[in-house]
């Protein structure tokens, strides 16, 4: 029994050269944990590594160096179930909404017997109730969003990786998503890495946020949100924090470009 | 409805009025008119023709050398463009074949099975099966290459094992490919069976093709030839387009 969910030691990752000759190191030396039960973001810029970072989490791009370990809830499982909403839906769009869901639940081997059910308590809780037979093209961006997340959902993850998921929808839906999750999370709380290139979103939503640098990635500071929920999007404790990280991520941009 | 169908009516009727005004100006032995043949073709499927033979015995001939090449050349295409699509070492060694293959002409393609096989059933469905495996094959490769790397990720981020992702992830995607290769390679396979039928195959529509035209019976040579266009007609939009409506459902295009 642990109370950490994730913890990275010294992970490094290295990428060839477009060129093909050499190799540039994407994230170096990184180390983390996220405490079980937590909403921890990722917070970088743009092509700093936090995608690469979460799919070594999710084991579907190979690591240089270091160790990534995941524990499930009662620890014995060495599988921990890991869900993952990506930055677009990537739904399979010739399959209904429910069989999208489904396929997560037979990826995962959850026993048909329990399908049913599972699909229409995530479809009900991100808003979809009704929308089982439909087609995911015949959706908007932001529910098709929707069922990516409730997708990840069905599957009863011990963590849910999260790679800037509203970053494709226009801001008005997007604001509405972040405060649905919240509502969403209140219900369903598997352990949250979130990642984003928003400080705002990053302190609105988590509980930690860390801060992560470009070239290579590594995290420079970490801080605790202890603003309680339910939050509201124009509390000014959260805007002070972030005026106060813009500065921050400003002066270590500095730096190493000095 | 109304406008489409019209249309589409209207076309068929003019192009029977053509065919009509055509007949008027010239020799029945060379041109018959619609009605001859129409009278033709029901005479052939109520009244037995040479050996005792109906129209209906030659279509079914027909009909099952089509399904059965077809069927081969389907899944034997389908099963080497795979393997070279995602297999990078077998599309190095093997992937000039396929344009060999292509440019073989048919009909040397069948002249070539004539010789090796003589003027036998194995002979003509042979070079049928060469002829039309490679156009399948080379669609399949291109829709490997067409492959969304995301949802494979995507597939292996939720721990699909393999069957699953080829069933509800590969598949799928390749659809479109199988279904362009699906109308080519059926339209190729009809033709190519006429033609075999007509050089060497017994029975069957082009069979019925030469024994007529070898009575320089043009009136049973139409017949016979207007018979396997609606034949044709119908397979391929009947029953093909019905197909494809069906999985091809969830695209906005489609619909309902």
């Amino acid at each position: 029994m642990t109370s950490q969910a994730v913890v990275i030691e010294g992970l490094g990752k290295k990428f060839p050269t477009p060129s093909g000759l050499g190799e540039f190191t994407v994230i170096d030396s990184l180390s983390l944990q996220i405490a079980r039960g937590s909403f921890a973001s990722i917070v970088g810029p743009s092509g700093c590594g936090k995608s690469t970072l979460l799919n070594i989490i999710a084991g579907i791009e190979p690591h240089d160096s270091g160790e990534v370990r995941i524990a499930s809830e009662d620890g014995a499982n060495p599988r921990a179930r890991i869900g993952y909403v990506f930055q677009s839906p990537r739904l399979l769009n010739w399959l209904t909404v429910e069989d999208n869901i489904k396929f997560a639940l037979e990826a995962q081997s959850i026993g048909r017997g329990d399908w049913g059910e599972r699909v229409r308590k995530y479809l009900d809780m991100v808003g979809l109730a009704g929308q089982e037979r439909n087609f995911p093209l015949k959706l908007s961006g932001g529910m098709q969003q929707r069922v990516a997340i409730a997708r990840a959902l069905a599957i009863e993850p011990d963590i849910l990786l999260m790679d800037e998921p509203f970053s494709h929808l226009d801001e008005i839906t997007a604001r509405k998503m972040r405060v649905d999750l919240m509502r969403i999370l209140e219900r369903a709380r598997p352990t949250i890495l979130f990642v984003t290139h928003s400080l705002r979103e990053a302190v609105f939503l988590s509980e930690e946020v860390y801060m992560m640098s470009i070239k290579p990635a590594r995290i420079f500071k970490h801080l605790r949100v202890e603003v309680p929920r339910p939050r509201e999007p124009e509390d000014p404790r959260l805007f002070d924090l972030e005026k106060d990280l813009v500065k921050e991520f400003f002066a270590v941009l500095e730096q190493d470009n000095r | 409805m109304n406008k489409r169908v019209a249309l589409r009516c209207l076309s068929i009727l003019s192009f029977l009025a053509l065919w009509w005004l055509g007949s008027l100006f010239s020799a029945p032995e060379i041109l018959p008119g619609p009605v001859v043949i129409g009278k033709t073709i029901v005479d052939n499927f109520t009244t037995p023709g040479p050996e005792e033979k109906s129209a209906g015995f030659h279509m079914a001939v027909t009909l099952a050398r089509i399904l059965f090449t077809f069927s081969v050349a389907m899944a034997l295409g389908i099963a080497c463009g795979l393997i070279m699509g995602l297999r990078r070492k077998v599309e190095l060694a093997f992937g000039y074949w396929i344009p060999l293959a292509l440019t073989i002409p048919t009909l040397l393609a069948v002249f070539l099975c004539v010789i090796w096989f003589g003027f036998s059933e194995a002979g003509g469905l042979c070079a049928v099966i060469m002829t039309v495996t490679p156009f399948v094959a080379v669609n399949m490769l291109a829709g490997t290459k067409a492959l969304d790397k995301e949802l494979i990720d995507m597939a292996h981020a939720f721990k699909a094992d393999r069957s699953l992702i080829i069933r509800k992830v590969l598949i799928w995607q390749l659809m479109p490919y199988i279904f362009s290769a699906f109308r080519y390679a059926f339209g190729m396979t009809w033709k190519i069976v006429a033609l075999a039928e007509t050089f060497g195959l017994k029975y069957g529509i082009g069979y019925m093709f030469t024994f007529w035209f070898e009575q320089f019976n043009m009136a049973q040579v139409m017949a016979w030839i207007m018979l396997f266009v609606a034949f044709m007609l119908v397979l391929e939009h009947g029953v093909i387009g019905r197909v494809e409506e069906k999985i091809f459902a969830w695209r906005p295009a489609h619909a309902g």
